[in-house]
């Protein structure tokens, strides 16, 4: 039992080191740089250690200082309590998420069973859109509390525009549903071992509405309407400064790394090599012994995984800094008018086809 | 002439998609970003030409300008050690913006010196603008645009050059000397 606990714990400060101590400061920096590489532009790299810059990285850490040591300043006549916790509502989910997303397959070792997952729930799926939904809260407050009327319009933008897409995100899922007959994503991903029966072969369409409608969730360009700095100066977060507005940001970094491994996970099969079965790979390290063999196989699936991942956010961050933003009637138009319907013949079509096959 | 812009294309309906056109565009994007982050990894270890990037790391690198430019003025020092300037006050009287304070001495007035030489030349780059006209107006070749444009100092008073930090060797001006020669040389007075 007690050997339980300690994988539970070193399971989850694993997840916590590599989101908000890895990807969270580091896609901060990867933005900048990426973009200005993008621009034909050189980028961060004026913050310097004793004259030695490292191609920039040094600027997370002054950004960190500043964000701690900047006023935390509340407006007035906004409701203190509520924006306090607007941006720890906003941030939270993200993590939570985190929870049911194995970065792994299951492996022996020692005579220990290892499932690479913090809590390997039957609903994983849902409680993934359960709990991402809930952000939608942090920013409709964040809005609303604090008395500011570029805030209030961001927030009812996010609102509006979260309601729209989740539709569009839900059905698409429900496409894999049927295909893999699972909402346990540890199973999905299980499922998705041989190179054709991956989620992007099956559901390439799904795979389409559901990046887009991500990154809608996320309100990145192009669809940051929420946050349109040249027309709602910064959105539901106008009168945020210092740590609180630091959340809001972890929080569309971290969600941004969610978006990954969810669309990791259903679509790129999750942690398996291409053409390269667990067997194989596992035959390929016999000569190390049963549990190093399988050590070394966790390790590398592992990697792939967050390799995959860091493919996705690359795609994210491509995406976000080729496309101009729509209009606000352009994202209603396309969230309800070409996407609803689309996922909802991608529901019809993989009916269709499962039926014929069976 | 107008240039017309023909809003009624007939587009089929995988272009209506916009998939290609966004295809396209996140191509490009891509393209610039992997040219530019493998010409940077060449470009520490020195191989800078292999980068699309054209902004320079300022205070490191600085770009090479045209000899036409106009940066600050500065003094000619002649081969005698001496400066060409005869403290005749032209460029003085030229200057639009008053930054030129000459204080003139004489000589005595034996066979091979000046016959006037300037104390003090004084130039306060807080006020110049840079205009050239001090360089247009000088007799003596005297008085060049260099291609310094990087002044900053804390204090004001400091920016109030003397003759010591003004002068420059005649070899550094050579083609700025060259220039003016025939710029000014084709201009009827």
């Amino acid at each position: 039992m007690w050997i339980d606990l300690a994988i539970t714990m070193v399971k989850i400060i694993f997840i916590l080191a590599i989101t908000v101590g890895f990807f969270a400061p580091v896609l901060t920096w990867v933005e900048r740089k990426q973009s200005a590489l993008m621009q034909d532009r050189v980028g961060a790299n004026r913050a310097d250690i004793l004259g030695f810059t490292a191609l920039g990285l040094f600027h997370i850490i002054s950004d960190a200082v500043k964000m701690f040591t900047k006023e935390d300043f509340i407006p007035q006549g906004a409701n203190r309590a509520l924006h306090t916790l607007a941006p720890i509502i906003a941030l939270v989910p993200a993590l939570l998420t985190f929870a049911v997303i194995p970065f792994g397959g299951q492996y022996t070792l020692w005579g220990q069973e290892v499932n690479l997952v913090i809590s390997d729930l039957d609903v994983g799926l849902l409680f993934v859109f359960a709990i991402a939904s809930l952000a939608t809260y942090g920013y409709v407050v964040a809005g609303w509390s604090s008395n500011n009327n570029w805030s209030l319009l961001g927030s009812m933008r996010t609102a509006s525009q979260m309601i729209s897409y989740e539709v569009t995100m839900g059905l698409t899922i429900i496409g894999v549903l049927m295909v893999y007959g699972s909402m346990q994503l540890t199973q999905i991903g299980a499922a998705q071992e041989s190179f054709f029966r991956w989620g992007i072969f099956l559901q390439p369409l799904g795979f389409i509405m559901f990046f887009a409608s991500a990154i809608a969730e996320n309100k990145r360009v192009p669809f940051d309407a929420p946050e349109a700095e040249s027309e709602l100066v910064a959105g539901y977060f106008t009168e945020y400064s210092g740590i609180k507005f630091g959340m809001f940001f972890m929080a569309e970094f971290i969600e941004m790394v969610t978006i990954g491994a969810i669309i990791t996970i259903l679509f790129f099969g999750a942690w398996h090599i291409p053409f390269l079965s667990t067997a194989t790979l596992l035959s390929m390290f016999d000569f190390l012994g049963d549990s190093f063999a399988n050590l070394a196989v966790m390790l590398i699936h592992v990697g792939v995984f967050f390799g995959k991942v860091t493919f996705l956010i690359f795609m994210q961050m491509v995406v976000r800094w080729t496309l101009p933003r729509f209009r606000y009637d352009q994202i209603m138009k396309l969230g309800w008018k070409i996407l609803l319907p689309l996922s909802l013949a991608n529901v019809l079509i993989t009916g269709i086809v499962i039926l014929a096959l069976n | 002439m107008a240039y017309y812009v023909n809003r009624n294309v007939k587009m089929t309906w995988w272009e209506r998609s916009y998939i290609p056109a966004i295809l396209t565009g996140m191509l490009i994007t891509s393209r610039h970003f992997f040219k530019n982050m493998f010409g940077f990894v060449p470009f520490f270890l020195g191989k800078k030409k292999e980068r699309e990037i054209f902004t320079v790391y300022y205070p490191e690198e600085t770009v090479q300008f045209p000899i036409a430019y106009r940066g600050r003025p500065v003094l000619a020092l002649n081969e005698n050690n001496q400066p060409n300037c005869v403290a005749c006050g032209l460029c003085e009287i030229a200057c639009p913006a008053y930054c030129i304070d000459i204080v003139p001495g004489e000589n005595s007035g034996k066979q091979n010196e000046m016959e006037r030489y300037p104390i003090e030349f004084t130039i306060d780059y807080a006020v110049c603008i840079f205009c050239g006209f001090c360089e247009e107006a000088c007799p003596e070749e005297a008085i060049y645009m260099s291609d310094q444009y990087d002044i900053t100092m804390l204090d004001r008073k400091k920016m109030k050059y003397n003759m010591e930090q003004l002068l420059v060797p005649v070899s550094e001006l050579k083609d700025r000397m060259e220039f003016c020669r025939n710029m000014y040389g084709k201009w009827n007075y």
